[in-house]
């Protein structure tokens, strides 16, 4: 463990020591509790531990400032190693302790799961990791919310910026071969189509694969000008570029959310200048003038946080802000009300977290922007406007 | 000290339980099963729901493993035969619960004999690796046989009903998954008073000798691996009804090597041991979990700290296990009968 | 048809394989030498490609005296193993033992994400990544450097277990335990050695396996492809190994390029079934006679 890492315990353990001692003095009015399925280890530890980070630091900001209209919100995480059972044990166990109204799931697959559990019980609104398009349907699932656009939203944008660049351009997408990976690519031909694109190459790659050479030679065959990455983190995608880039092709590269963290890109090494990413929030480092939230998240960690800790920050403010509409309105916390307040959010100021005002529709944030790597400042900068899909 | 145990014939000799207290005492452990949902909250119930079905996985593993003497890398995948079936009976055709269930035993024993037909010309080791391509296998299937299995994405199914009322949450499914559990059990410690589990005991301890003696080892082989495939299978069926979405990760080597590890830990060749160890293995995360619970107002990131070292604590405890009590907890619970069988005099 | 692809494919194809060879190698050395299926071998690998990372990057040291010291490191953690865990578990069934790896695999993985975290690493570029071109078709290279370190190193450890002293103690116990040891050959010593070589060429495994996928917890997966390799070619014999990577490297790619990703680990796997049923010990297995 680096010296580091025990600093940012100890400033932890100060922290909560502080929290309790504020505690105190909270006022009377039921908790509002917030409870998570977070992968905190397993395969997607490295979004975990973000959106742990980011939600423990959002509660924390809005308790300071009052609670939701004055009652705290108290954050209840249990780890869930990305498997589907343990999310739904630990699901089980926080509503079985606590009066939940707000919860947190780690992927597309718990959130189907325990989509009619939280229909039945109906009492709470879900926020999660998974942008999964099938999730973004009101009709089928009521009590879910995506902080942000769905994946087939999100290489909508990336298309659209395609088409703008290079009308008519040859399009490849790869992805991985699992839920997440498969989750836009019907989408992405649907509307690559729209935008009169020719996507002439859709590669799926086996997890836990090592050598894309194989991959690699099938793009030198289709030359297509851009390539989508979808359903990764970090690898293989740098090996993509690298081979890409020693046969000479001149193709793009892009990335959807979770391939689009600006530490993960900065270790793609050298052949990530010019790579491309949609993401719908405003980077840890970026400027832009009047962004208190922004501020106080660099306050509180002095150094870079990953999207997935703005990812789980943003989740935490926009159904805090839906929880508020409908206390506001005086109405009971149950999932439908909640839903509504969150359905009434409209041109709400993140306080820079987004960059424009956002609103809700349907059961997503439909907004992005095209992020772009730019070696020499070792930082994703953007390489578009917000864009607001309809 | 205990009196009054002498056998005066063979029936006594065999009997599943050789004193009355050992039959009060069993009374007690089903009247407490009953008693449980009315005395605890849902995640209690939700917990021992979880431990059953693991309990039932784990028995069908230790037929194979523990008594048969033939490694096995793919009871989870067998479990997944079994809980694809229940889905897709109770999506489209709606049948109840109790032919679902009994269906998707006798399909995952169908597979579980097609994986076990190498078991004859195939041994230990190489046996283990076959089933691990197995698993392999059969998670290929479940990926991509779309039109079935829903693909990736998995399976969405309604909860079992029973007489029009359906059992959704823990407490109610656990009225279906304890009798079952404590059915197959009962089921199990019987197979091993009759030919088929002697013979079964006859091959892992020397299945050449085995066979001089006239025991087929194909057919008995092959037998066991369908006994074995089948508590997979419907222990699968109950997973499924119990978390109601299947998808091909819900079933990965892990948990295959998560059922080894528990007969291990808790005692191979003990049907008393299979069940210990479902409970302690299944038990142990969240023990660690309570922990992280205690530890984190002091300490918000112990959560994230200690994740990892469940990962470390269920490997160091099945090595543990291994190399200090090879017999597992099976063993131990033995000795501390000893104890107070012999009480008074042994001090 | 496309040749020129096919070649191609088939290239990427063998250097896969060269890697495989080098894992399958390590495997197959413990195996013979003291009996021991390592199913904590893509864990051992990954700890060497994590070592790799904690020196050239967490100490910030040059390649090229990260390397040895990975080597060293690794070695050094072998032998440990071998003395605190296999060597207690002597004399008992292949199953215990068996189990005792995976377990063993699951606290390095533990351990692994303690002191690195759970995110995916990269490391340090190291291989040139210039295109190599054999005739007109390409080869990655990576995999092609990675193919020619892998050669270098088998060759180099076919000549050590053929003329070194200690490599003829090692074939000797891995030939009969008890005859070597009367002979005075120090057969504890030499169980200790084959788990100090075999997590040395681990090690290097590692880091050609790291710098080609990048780095993960989860990289022990790729275990899972040398144990195929290590069975196909029968578990104790050291050409059975390299035939087999290769053979199996080939089959992947294939797979993989002609059918999709998905097919890669169902070709590899069906092939892993249809060699058991044919040949029960491998292509080049030691058929063992069972007596009573």
């Amino acid at each position: 463990m680096t010296i580091s890492k025990i600093a940012k315990h100890v400033t932890g353990a100060l922290l909560s020591v502080g929290l309790i001692s504020g505690a105190a003095q909270a006022s009377d009015k039921k908790d509002i509790v917030f409870g998570g399925s977070i992968p905190l280890t397993g395969v997607f530890a490295f979004a975990g531990v973000g959106i742990h980070a980011g939600i423990t630091d959002a509660v924390k900001i809005i308790n300071d400032e009052g609670g939701i209209e004055g009652h705290k919100l108290v954050y209840v995480p249990e780890d869930t190693a990305y498997k589907v059972d343990a999310s739904v044990a630990a699901f089980n166990k926080i509503t079985s302790q606590h009066d939940v109204n707000l919860y947190y799931g780690d992927s597309t697959a718990f959130s189907k799961t325990i989509s009619p559990e939280i229909n039945r019980l109906g009492k709470m609104v879900m926020t999660g990791a998974s942008f999964a398009s099938e999730l973004d349907d009101p009709e089928k699932f009521p009590n879910i919310f995506i902080p942000g656009p769905s994946y087939t939203d999100m290489t909508g944008i990336l298309l659209n910026h395609i088409a703008k660049e290079k009308p008519g351009a040859k399009v490849g997408l790869v992805h991985s071969e699992t839920e997440f990976g498969r989750d836009p690519v019907e989408g992405a031909k649907a509307t690559a189509k729209e935008l009169g694109l020719d996507m002439n190459l859709i590669i799926s790659t086996a997890p836990g694969g090592v050598d894309v050479s194989t991959e690699v030679l099938k793009i030198r065959r289709a030359r297509p000008d851009y390539v989508i990455f979808h359903g990764y983190v970090l690898a293989p995608i740098p090996e993509f570029m690298t081979q890409a880039r020693a046969m000479g092709l001149k193709t793009k590269f892009m990335g959807t959310f979770w391939s689009t963290d600006n530490s993960m890109v900065s270790k793609m090494g050298e052949v990530a200048d010019g790579f491309l990413g949609v993401m719908p929030y405003n980077y840890y480092y970026s400027e832009q003038e009047n962004a208190p939230m922004l501020d106080k998240i660099r306050s509180m960690r002095d150094t870079y946080q990953s999207n997935a800790y703005m990812q789980g920050f943003f989740s935490t403010m926009m159904m805090a802000e839906g929880t508020r509409n409908a206390l506001k309105a005086g109405k009971e916390l149950t999932g439908a009300n909640i839903k509504a307040g969150l359905q009434e959010i409209k041109d709400f100021d993140t306080g820079g977290v987004i960059g424009v005002p956002v609103s809700v529709k349907g059961n997503s944030v439909p907004v992005g922007r095209v992020y772009r790597y730019d070696l020499s400042k070792k930082q994703m900068v953007p390489a578009s406007d917000w864009i607001l899909l309809d | 000290m205990r009196i009054g145990t002498a056998k005066e014939n063979y029936i006594a000799d065999e009997a599943l339980f050789d004193t009355n207290v050992q039959r009060g005492w069993m009374i007690a452990l089903i009247a407490a099963l009953i008693a449980l949902p009315f005395l605890s909250g849902q995640y209690a119930i939700y917990l021992v729901c979880l431990v059953l079905i693991n309990i039932v996985s784990t028995t069908g593993l230790n037929i194979l493993t523990g008594f048969t003497g033939l490694v096995s890398l793919g009871q989870a995948a067998f479990m997944g035969v079994g809980a694809y079936i229940v889905a897709i009976m109770e999506i489209h055709l709606g049948t109840p619960f109790l032919l679902n269930l009994i269906v998707a035993g006798f399909g995952a024993a169908l597979v579980g004999i097609i994986v076990g037909l190498p078991s004859l010309r195939v041994k230990g080791l190489y046996l283990a690796i076959a089933t691990i391509a197995a698993s392999v296998i059969l998670h290929f299937v479940f990926a991509n046989w779309t039109s079935v299995t829903g693909g990736v994405s998995g399976l969405s199914m309604p909860p079992a009903s029973f007489f029009g009322s359906e059992l959704i949450q823990p407490d109610q499914v656990y009225w279906m998954i304890m009798p079952i559990t404590v059915i197959m059990l009962f089921g199990a410690a019987n197979l091993f008073r009759t030919r088929i589990g002697r013979a079964f005991i006859a091959i892992r301890d020397r299945d050449i000798s085995a066979e001089v003696l006239g025991i087929r080892l194909l057919r008995y082989k092959l037998m066991s691996f369908a006994i074995s495939s089948f508590y997979a299978g419907v222990a699968g069926g109950l997973w499924a009804y119990f978390f109601r979405v299947i998808t091909p990760e819900s079933f990965p080597l892990l948990m295959s090597i998560f059922f080894l590890a528990a007969i291990i830990v808790g005692g191979m060749g003990s049907i008393l041991g299979g069940i210990l160890g479902a409970v302690f293995m299944t038990m142990v995360p969240e023990v660690l979990k309570m922990m992280v619970g205690v530890l984190s107002p002091i300490w918000p990131d112990a959560v994230a700290v200690m994740s990892p070292v469940r990962i470390i604590v269920f490997g160091a405890l099945i090595i543990f296990f291994l190399i200090f009590e090879p017999e597992g907890l099976a063993e131990i619970w033995r000795k501390i009968r000893r104890f107070f069988h012999l009480w008074p005099f042994k001090t | 048809m496309d040749w020129l692809f096919f070649s191609e494919i088939g290239l990427a194809g063998i250097g896969t394989g060269g890697l495989y060879a080098v894992a399958g190698l390590a495997f197959v050395l413990i195996y013979k030498a003291t009996r021991v299926v390592n199913m904590a071998m893509g864990e051992l690998l990954m700890a060497g490609a994590y070592i790799f990372i904690g020196f050239s990057a967490g100490l910030a040291l040059p390649v090229w005296i990260s390397i040895p010291l990975t080597i060293l490191a690794t070695g050094l953690l072998g032998g440990v193993i071998e003395r605190t865990i296999i060597r207690p578990m002597l004399g008992e069934n292949a199953i215990s033992i068996f189990m005792v790896t995976i377990g063993l695999g699951s606290v390095l993985v533990g351990l692994v994400e303690i002191f690195w975290g759970a995110d995916p690493h990269r490391l340090v570029d190291f291989i040139p990544s210039d295109p190599i071109f054999i005739g007109e078709a390409y080869l990655s290279p990576k995999v092609g450097y990675g193919f020619a370190v892998a050669a270098v190193i088998i060759g180099l450890f076919l000549v050590v277990f053929r003329t070194w002293r200690g490599g003829v103690a090692l074939r000797a116990t891995a030939g009969d335990q008890a005859a070597a040891y009367s002979m005075g050959i120090n057969v504890p010593k030499v169980f200790s050695l084959v788990w100090v070589i075999a997590a040395m060429i681990a090690a290097i495994g590692g880091i050609l396996v790291g710098s080609i996928g990048g780095v993960s917890p989860s990289m022990g997966v790729y275990g899972l492809s040398v144990l195929v390799v290590v069975i196909i070619g029968g578990l104790d014999s050291l050409l059975g190994a390299l035939i087999a990577g290769i053979f199996v490297g080939l089959i992947e790619t294939y797979a993989g390029a002609y059918l999709g990703g998905e097919y890669k680990m169902l070709a590899t796997f069906s092939l892993l079934v249809l060699i058991l049923v044919v040949r029960p010990y491998g292509l080049f297995g030691t058929h063992e006679i069972e007596r009573l």
